[in-house]
């Protein structure tokens, strides 16, 4: 009877802590505060947005996952359509230096040009915070807020997980379906998705 | 003899850091007689594929086949996987190497033919700390012949190989429930012995948080598995299934339906494991 509270106790223990160190976003729940510096070397904070919806993107240019939606144009577009309606869109690199996907301000803005990207902000996270803050397993993880600061989304940015440009035309934009159903007074019909791509580069200390 | 040499075995077809290749168990193809396909994939040290849930990233490899009429091809047999990744993002996949097995039935009304073409486009996702998507043209050419079945002997260890990997049947006599309580499922088996390790690998996306430690109670009859859930599994599930995997690498396919009795307190316990994620994933 003493081994078994003991054990119980300890079971509770490791799951406690297991909890504390998995808090991160979760859908219905409250987005996370950040604040961030931008390539173009401004510094944004997420709750000064509030009011308006926000996109997160999680990015990292030598992903194939990542590449499919900006070779085919899918991802500027998504961009355009939805900061021209007022929204919020913030790019978010969480590869850590030497790793994968990591780059200095410059080169970002670079790239941004480049491709022709418009996001309202590339927002640069080398050491992974904001990353771990939304425990972001990918790129290109997509995580939509709504102007509660609510996160209303959170997964994939679409229904095919491959790195085929060609499986864009009839796939199912989760981003899209989330924005368009939320702003149209409807529950989110798909809320949570596994968030396919290529893992986070975040720094090797990180546990 | 010519067409004994131009037979079974494909050839080791180049993939983003390693070989596949297309082999075929038997000699020649037996109109009514199933038998099996294999994609042997051969990695560099360091690079893996995946399995059919491939965990927080990547992708499973998929194969587009074409056969000729009358025979059409099962799914993909996977042999149980491996922990990859870090301790934030777990992948399940194979490193070195792995034959993934498909069944093929062929109809009775097969015609013979001296060498019949098979073929399958397959894509795949190679990843090391970096990931390299490949796409690749298999071909092998077998005979159809109305004689018994005969095993090719160069395939044959690696069929035998590949089959020693995958998950049993559990046995009938062992019990599994699976309560859902709140952000865990607690998966609890009594085998009729003590079970010190055993991991589970969730067959569908987006149930356990695949990253979370997964805590065993070893108990004298079988074990207890505590199993959080994932973040992004909003409506409760019917069913648990996935493949646990004991020490030796004994695996087994299970399939539980879950119940929502809440976890009973006051089982006696005898021992508790911590699974940590391996770490011997991608090396810079």
């Amino acid at each position: 009877m003493k081994r078994s509270i003991l054990y119980s106790m300890l079971v509770a223990a490791v799951i406690c802590a297991a909890s504390l160190l998995l808090a991160a976003a979760k859908v219905g729940q409250a987005a996370p505060d950040f604040t961030a510096t931008a390539s173009n070397e401004k510094t944004f904070r997420l709750y000064d947005h509030r009011g308006k919806y926000v996109v997160l993107e999680w990015h990292n240019n030598g992903c194939p996952y990542v590449g499919k939606h900006y070779k085919s144009g899918n991802m500027q577009r998504l961009q355009k359509q939805w900061t021209g309606q007022g929204i919020v869109w913030f790019t978010i690199i969480s590869s850590a230096p030497g790793k994968q996907g990591y780059v200095t301000a410059s080169q970002e803005n670079e790239y941004l040009v480049k491709m022709q990207a418009a996001p309202t902000a590339a927002l640069l996270d080398p050491t992974g915070e904001i990353g771990h803050l939304y425990d972001a397993k990918t790129s290109p993880q997509m995580v939509v807020i709504n102007p509660q600061s609510i996160v209303i989304y959170d997964g994939a940015i679409d229904d095919k997980p491959t790195t085929d440009l060609s499986d864009i035309a009839g796939a199912t934009n989760y981003v899209n379906l989330a924005l368009e159903q939320t702003m149209a007074g409807k529950q989110v019909e798909v809320p949570a998705t596994r968030p396919y791509g290529c893992s986070v580069k975040y720094p090797d200390s990180t546990h | 003899m010519v067409l004994y040499a131009a037979g079974a075995q494909g050839a080791e077809t180049p993939i983003p850091h390693g070989t596949l290749e297309l082999i075929a168990e038997n000699r020649w193809v037996t109109p009514g007689h199933g038998f099996s396909l294999g994609l042997h994939f051969q990695l560099e040290r360091g690079w893996h594929i995946y399995w059919v849930n491939p965990g927080d990233s990547g992708e499973p490899p998929r194969v587009t086949w074409q056969l000729p009429p009358g025979l059409s091809p099962g799914v993909i047999e996977w042999p149980a996987p491996r922990r990859l990744g870090t301790s934030r993002i777990v992948d399940f996949g194979y490193k070195d190497a792995v034959t993934l097995i498909v069944p093929v039935h062929a109809e009775t009304s097969l015609a013979a033919q001296p060498l019949a073409r098979l073929g399958a486009e397959i894509r795949v996702l190679v990843c090391r700390e970096m990931c390299i998507p490949g796409r690749t043209q298999l071909s092998l050419t077998l005979p159809i012949k109305s004689l018994p079945p005969v095993p090719d002997v160069r395939t044959r260890e690696l069929f035998a190989a590949a089959r020693k990997e995958l998950p049993r049947a559990a046995p009938q006599n062992w019990k599994f429930s699976v309560d859902d309580a709140r952000d865990y499922f607690v998966l609890a088996a009594n085998l009729g012995a003590q079970i010190t390790q055993v991991i589970f690998f969730p067959l569908a996306e987006v149930q356990i948080d695949n990253s979370a430690p997964q805590i065993l109670q070893s108990l004298p009859s079988g074990f207890r598995l505590t199993l959080r859930k994932s973040d992004r599994l909003l409506k409760p599930i019917d069913r648990l299934k996935g493949v646990l995997v004991f020490s030796g690498n004994h695996a087994y396919l299970v399939d539980v339906p879950v119940s929502k009795r809440g976890t009973e307190k006051n089982n006696s316990s005898s021992g508790i494991h911590e699974i940590q994620s391996s770490k011997e994933g991608p090396q810079k």
